[in-house]
This record gives C-alpha cells, sequence and structure tokens, in this order.
C-alpha cells in the first residue's frame, strides 16, 4: 500500500514538474514561438474574433491576443518567481540569524516582521507600488516587502527548534564557527518546509503581481502583462469576451499548475503523508 | 458517550453559523436599504402619475471640481445648469450661437457699457421674484468667489433699476455677453443663500431638495416654472465614477439615463431598447509640446510628431467613430473651426525623410534614431481619467515608433504637479473644451500667450501676441473668426501644438425617456421637457 502510495505521489511529481517546465519553457521563449509582434498594431484587424489566424483574436489595437498572452506570460511567471525567489532568501535569512543569535536582534527583527503582518497585505502593497509609481519592478518590490515576514516566522521557529538539538551542540563543541553551523547544519534540515511553502506562494504571488497590474500599478503599456490585459478589455467583457478570456485562461493554468506542484511537493517531502497510506 | 458529545458539539457549531449567517443577512439588508434610500422615492401606483426619472453620471463628484450645485464653487456651474436647477441670462443654440434666455434684450452701449433687460414673471425656487437687483447680487457674488469668471467678464461695476441691468467693466470685453452664458453665470438666490451641502435656488424646472458630495442629488419638479411645465416629479442623480459600472446600471435598469459610457460600452446601447444620442462638442484631445525640452525644441521633430500621429486611425478603430479627427482648435462646426485651417496629415514616410534630413539618423540599427549622440526618446505625459487619452498615448506609441520615435508614456493622476517641472516632460496631452462660450479667445488667452496660465510649454510668437492684442480690443464677430483662424494656422505653423481629435459626447437612456438629447455645448441636459414612460 505504502508503496502504492510512494509512486502515485512520485508519478505525479514528475508529470506537474514536467508541465511547469514547458510553461515556463514557453514563457521564457515566447518572443521565438509567438506568431506575430506582440505589440504590433493593425487597425484594419481591430476586435476580430478567434479563428484560424489569431486563435485567441486580437484586441481593439489590432494585436494578436495569443502572442500577447505568451508576452504576458514571460512577464506574469519571471516576475512571480523572481518575486518568490527574493522573499524566500531574504525571510529565511532574517529567522535563521533571529532564530540563531537571539536577544536584541531577535526582538528588533521580529518587531518589525509584526509591523509588516500588522496591515493588510495587498493593501499595503498597493500603498507601496503607488508611491514607487507603479512598474512591473516596482510591484515586485512593493510585494517583496510586505510577503517576507511569513518566510521570517518560519526560519526562525524552524531555527529555534534544531539549535536546541544535540547535534549542534556536538558541532559547537568540535570548533565548528556560527556561520558553518548555520550552512552545514541548520539551513539544510529547514529548507524542505521553507522549499514547500515557497513553492506553493508563487501562484499567490502570481495573483497578486496580476491584481496590482490590473489596477494599473504593474506593467506600463505597451508591455504585456496579464493583469493589465484583463484591465484593459474588462470594458469590453460584454462584446468581446476574448479580450478578457484568454488573459484569464494564462493566469488559470499557471497557477492551477503552480498550486498543483506545490502540493505534490509537500506530499512528497512530508513523511507522514507518505507514511499514512 | 462520545457521540452524544461529538453531536451536541455539531449542534453548537451549527447554530453559531445561523446566527452569523443572521447577522451578515442583517448587515447586508441594512446597506440595500440605505442605497435605496440615496436612489429614489419610487411612489408609482397609488397616484399612478407621480413621475420618476434617475440620471447616473460619471462627472458629478470632488474630483472633477463639481462638489455641488453652487455655481460659485469651481464648476459646481456645470452641475447646476445640466441638472434643470439654474439659467444663464443668454444660452446657447444648437449651432453654438448665442441666445436670450433670462434675458429679454441687450445692448452695447459703448465699448465698455452694456444694458440688459431681463424677462418678466420669473421667480427664483425659493419664492423670490427675478428683478435686476437680485441678478445684480448674484453676479458680484460670482466675481468675489469665483476667479475665473473675475478675469473673464472684469466687472467694474453694475448698476440695477427694476428689470434693466447696466454693467460697465474696466478694459473693453468684446465676449461679455458670451462669457454670461458660462455655467458659472448661472442666476441663483443670493438672499436664499447657500445651504451647507452647497444647494441653491435658482430659477429651472427642477430644485435641488437634498444633495450628497459624490453620491447624488435630488431634485423636485418647479411647479412654478417660469417657461413650461416640468414633467417629472422627482428626478434623482447619482454619481457613478466608473464608467462600466454606470454601463451596467443602465443595462440592469437601475438608471433610466447615463452620461459618460465608456465608447467600448456603446454598442451595447444602440439598439431599440435604448435612445442614443451624440453630437460634437468643442472639447479636444491635444498636445503641447515642450519649447524647453532638447528633443521637441527642434521644429524638424514638432513636425514628425505632427505627421506621425494617426489620428483617422484613432477615431476610426479607437473611438468605434465617435469622435472627429481634428486639424486645428475649433470643430467643424464652428465658422472659424474644422477645415478653416491646415494641418500636418498622417504621414509617416514624410516623417522620416524630415527627421533624416535634420539630422535624426538610426547609427546603431536598433530602431530609434539618434542626433549626436542624444537618443529620439519622446516622454509623453498625459492622465488616465479621460479614456481617449490613455488610447491616444498607445496607439501614438506605435506609429511614432515606426517612425525611429522611442515612446515613454507617463499616464498619472499625478500630470498637474508634473507638467510644471518642463524638464520632466517634452509632449503634454490633455483634453479641454476650447470653446465653452462659442467665442474663440478662450483658448487662446488660456494656453498660448506669454501670459497665460497653462502656457505648460513656454511657446512664444510675436505674431499670436500681436494678433491676441488685436482680438481682445475687436468686437465684430466676423473680424474675430478671422483672427481666430489666423491665430490656429500660427501655432499650427510652428507645430506648437498639436490637435488630435473632438469629442463626440454621447448619452444613452432607455427607450421611453424623451426630450433628453445631447447638446454641443455639453452642459444642457435635464429641461423641462424630459419626460418618461413610466415602467
Amino acid at each position: 500500500m505504502k508503496g502504492i502510495r510512494n509512486n502515485r505521489i512520485k508519478a505525479k511529481l514528475i508529470l506537474f514538474s514536467v508541465l511547469v517546465l514547458l510553461l515556463l519553457l514557453a514563457a521564457a521563449f515566447a518572443g521565438q514561438i509567438s506568431p506575430y509582434n506582440p505589440n504590433q498594431q493593425n487597425y484594419e484587424i481591430a476586435l476580430d474574433p478567434p479563428s484560424a489566424s489569431h486563435p485567441f483574436g486580437t484586441d481593439r489595437y489590432g494585436r494578436d491576443m495569443l502572442s500577447r498572452v505568451l508576452a504576458g506570460g514571460r512577464t506574469s511567471i519571471f516576475s512571480a518567481l523572481a518575486l518568490t525567489a527574493v522573499i524566500t532568501v531574504t525571510g529565511t535569512a532574517v529567522g535563521v540569524i533571529c532564530g540563531y543569535c537571539g536577544k536584541v536582534i531577535d526582538a528588533v527583527l521580529m518587531r518589525i516582521a509584526d509591523i509588516c503582518l500588522a496591515f493588510p497585505g495587498l493593501v499595503s502593497a498597493l500603498a507601496i507600488a503607488a508611491v514607487l509609481n507603479g512598474g512591473t519592478v516596482n510591484a515586485v518590490i512593493a510585494l517583496a516587502v510586505v510577503s517576507w515576514p511569513k518566510y521570517a516566522r518560519i526560519a526562525r521557529s524552524r531555527t529555534l527548534a534544531v539549535k536546541s538539538s544535540d547535534y549542534i551542540a556536538a558541532a559547537y563543541l568540535a570548533g565548528d564557527k556560527p556561520m558553518q553551523i548555520i550552512f552545514r547544519h541548520i539551513l539544510p534540515n529547514i529548507a524542505g518546509q521553507v522549499l514547500v511553502t515557497a513553492v506553493l506562494d508563487i501562484g499567490t504571488m502570481m495573483m497578486e503581481i496580476a491584481a496590482l497590474s490590473f489596477l494599473g500599478l504593474g506593467a506600463k503599456p505597451p508591455a504585456a502583462e496579464w493583469g493589465s490585459m484583463i484591465s484593459e478589455g474588462r470594458s469590453m467583457f460584454q462584446l468581446y469576451p476574448w479580450l478578457v478570456l484568454a488573459p484569464g485562461l494564462g493566469i488559470f493554468v499557471s497557477v492551477m499548475l503552480f498550486n498543483l506542484l506545490g502540493d505534490t511537493v509537500r506530499d512528497y517531502m512530508d513523511p507522514h503523508s507518505r507514511q499514512r497510506g | 458517550m462520545k457521540t452524544k458529545t461529538i453531536r451536541r458539539r455539531k449542534k453548537r457549531i451549527f447554530s453559531l453559523l445561523l446566527v452569523l449567517l443572521t447577522v451578515c443577512m442583517t448587515g447586508c439588508g441594512g446597506q440595500a436599504g440605505d442605497q435605496k434610500e440615496i436612489q429614489t422615492d419610487t411612489g408609482t401606483g397609488e397616484e399612478g402619475e407621480y413621475k420618476t426619472f434617475v440620471l447616473g453620471d460619471t462627472t458629478f463628484n470632488a474630483e472633477n471640481g463639481e462638489e455641488d450645485i453652487n455655481p460659485h464653487n469651481e464648476n459646481g456651474g456645470w452641475a447646476c445648469i445640466r441638472y434643470g436647477v439654474g439659467e444663464t441670462l443668454f444660452r446657447f443654440n444648437d449651432n453654438m450661437e448665442i441666445e436670450l434666455w433670462l434675458a429679454k434684450s441687450y445692448e452695447n452701449l459703448d465699448e465698455l457699457t452694456w444694458k440688459i433687460t431681463l424677462q418678466e414673471g420669473i421667480r427664483f425656487t425659493s419664492g423670490r421674484e427675478m428683478d435686476a437687483e437680485a441678478v445684480k447680487e448674484c453676479l458680484e457674488a460670482l466675481i468675489s468667489e469665483h476667479a475665473r469668471a473675475a478675469g473673464d467678464l472684469h466687472i467694474a461695476e453694475i448698476a440695477a433699476e427694476g428689470m434693466e441691468l447696466t454693467i460697465r467693466t474696466e478694459i473693453p470685453v468684446p465676449a461679455l455677453i458670451n462669457y454670461l452664458a458660462d455655467p458659472y453665470g448661472c442666476i441663483y438666490d443670493v438672499q436664499a443663500g447657500v445651504t451647507e451641502d452647497g444647494i441653491v435656488q435658482g430659477t429651472g424646472p427642477y430644485k435641488a431638495v437634498s444633495l450628497t458630495a459624490d453620491t447624488g442629488v435630488v431634485l423636485e419638479k418647479n411647479v412654478e416654472y417660469w417657461n413650461g411645465d416640468p414633467k417629472i416629479d422627482q428626478i434623482t442623480v447619482r454619481t457613478i465614477s466608473d464608467g462600466d459600472t454606470l454601463a451596467m446600471a443602465l443595462q440592469s435598469g437601475e438608471i433610466d439615463a447615463a452620461y459618460g459610457l465608456p465608447y467600448a460600452s456603446y454598442p451595447l446601447f444602440e439598439n431599440d431598447r435604448y435612445t442614443f444620442t451624440g453630437c460634437a462638442t468643442s472639447r479636444v484631445f491635444f498636445g503641447a509640446m515642450n519649447f524647453e525640452s532638447e528633443i521637441t525644441g527642434d521644429p524638424a521633430v514638432r513636425k514628425a510628431i505632427a505627421m506621425g500621429i494617426d489620428k483617422e486611425g484613432f477615431v476610426e478603430t479607437l473611438l468605434g467613430g465617435n469622435g472627429y479627427p481634428a486639424a486645428g482648435v475649433y470643430p467643424d462646426s464652428f465658422s472659424f473651426g474644422g477645415d478653416a485651417v491646415t494641418a500636418e496629415t498622417y504621414d509617416p514616410e514624410g516623417a522620416k525623410a524630415v527627421l533624416e534630413e535634420a539630422g535624426w539618423t538610426d547609427t546603431d540599427g536598433d530602431g530609434v534614431r539618434e542626433k549626436d549622440g542624444t537618443p529620439l526618446v519622446l516622454r509623453w505625459l498625459t492622465y488616465p481619467s479621460r479614456q481617449e487619452l490613455s488610447l491616444l498615448a498607445e496607439s501614438a506609441q506605435a506609429t511614432l515608433g515606426e517612425i525611429g520615435f522611442q515612446v515613454e508614456i507617463n499616464s498619472t493622476a499625478n500630470h498637474n504637479s508634473i507638467r510644471a517641472d518642463r524638464t520632466a516632460w517634452d509632449v503634454y496631452f490633455s483634453a479641454m473644451v476650447t470653446a465653452p462660450t462659442g467665442d474663440p479667445e478662450y483658448f487662446f488667452t488660456y494656453h498660448c500667450l506669454d501670459s497665460s496660465d497653462s502656457n505648460d510649454g513656454h511657446y512664444h510668437s510675436d505674431k499670436l501676441e500681436q494678433l491676441a492684442q488685436e482680438m481682445s480690443q475687436t468686437f465684430d464677430t466676423d473680424r474675430r473668426g478671422e483672427l481666430a483662424v489666423e491665430m490656429q494656422q500660427t501655432i499650427l505653423d510652428d507645430n506648437a501644438y498639436v490637435f488630435c481629435s473632438h469629442l463626440r459626447m454621447s448619452m444613452a437612456a432607455r427607450a421611453g425617456v424623451t426630450g433628453l438629447a445631447a447638446h454641443p455645448c455639453d452642459y444642457y441636459e435635464i429641461m423641462a421637457d424630459l419626460d418618461v414612460e413610466q415602467e
């Protein structure tokens, strides 16, 4: 029983990893696989419905929606990945330092984290992005500022648990320096949980970046981004639904894939879940 | 034992959920009730004839300077006149020619003196009779409270006697009668005063009974109206600032008519179930060039920009034909507008040649031209609250891009502070009603002269200054028209401004609404002949 379940999780993991890899490749090579230039305007074919030559139709400027969804994917997916990487690294570093050093450093950094957590995330991100004057990079910065404390909390509590283990005391007695202890003994032992949280977060981050773009604080014209594309098409939804459905499909598929991958990675890393079967 | 405890716990959770649900529903119900209060008190049925009407409007809000309907407060006059509360001494017909309204006749005694005789038998909704004394009080309040009005009218002294009003100006003001037809010239009873909410007592077919800034105003029929019989008992104007929400409100029947619908929603209302009217206005979408910029300081670059914007394509495709490509400052409906002037037309190849000749070439093959190491980057400043401006920016970004420009769009609500800093932008695109009073002088004094407050790009032309000087002393309407043509041609020859399109103002109402039509001046909406068939 246990073996079958393990195999099933492994198979799922491989399947979703391959699908996510395909998604990443499609986004990375959007420029090469797009049938048209995503910014090329052509008023003669403006607002054409989906057809063989334009599978997702065209927008009000006559730009090909498929090419724009692909180009938008690059912005949306890679900025979500970059954002997740930044908050994971920063949050974990802060958490480990706090957990390991304790005392004043812990108190100060954790109170800063508490302050960040005290405000509703997306609302503070909105305010920060507005002050920074929009743009994809600024949207990522704004979301990073409000999202890192979660990782700091996880890393800190795990570090505290690991720190009291005997093997840390042994390493200390063996003459290891604090940096060696952190990199050799603490980080490898807390990495699993942080990684699972990070993978599960990619989808959420993608949605939040899209939300900021939808409100006009993300990508700037003519750059394609899923959130801003939905916002542009919003007023034409009743008459030209493909303007919203095409980028919506992009968000739906990629967020779902990253979430499924995250769930599977969690199942795979979690010994309880593997043994329960 | 165990199952019993679980059952009890389940019961508790269930009742807790039930309580929560009830609380939520009460909360929602309360909200709906509040909204209804603002919406309308539909009294149909019992009395049978009680007629109500709801108008949705995107512009009746503080952001737009229309916090209330006090004509002496910023743009409050627009709301005052649009919603049938106030009326002016003179008004415009469909060709934007001046007509009498509250005034019965007028006479220009000399360059500085005007005699205006008022209609008799008109009462304010406060009950007071409108005589020369009441009008004098109102105009005196106007020039002390409204800076733009004071600057336009230059009134030195007003004398009132019975129904005769004599106005003496400090300097000759040839367009005085036109200025008195501006919405700020709505006449209201100053003695009755302005309420805390900003309600005034005018002479119009409707009187305001309650007003909440950014929410709306409720109007009731003025039974003693002097110029006809208002047909609707109660009108509610609702502020709905988002265009898409407005369109959906009209579709759902929540409102009877809408002002400010997004272009993209027009096809939804161009059918039998709705009345859709539109007409050309003098609101123009135009760009001002920055003469202090290294890029737009070059006449060749300005010419290339004027030749590189596809006005026809913008109007036909992006506005769905709901506009008019512009040549100069004024639309076709004006004798000195439309084709009376000649402007550059869309010619990408010609624009490339102009740039090439001036030394702007693409030496590194990246698609962007350079000259002496300076790339041809155009910083395009505009703002998002007028949907046309964003569409125009993105359209020009593509067409100018093909010519060798790199257009960087900055579309921000903060545009007013940025445009004051002349190092921060190269072209500034905005929208403006160029002839709100049918007279051509306003645009130039506002935008193009050394003394203009809004000469954002520091444009200067000796010829234009001279012509403006002449216009300020010319009383003959035909000559003023000729001067207007010469002045437009001067700024177009310098490519100091590029005029892209004129607004076609449209309104939609559900079928059954009559007497509501778009007017070229954009500020006559609710009139005495507005009627509605109750559903």
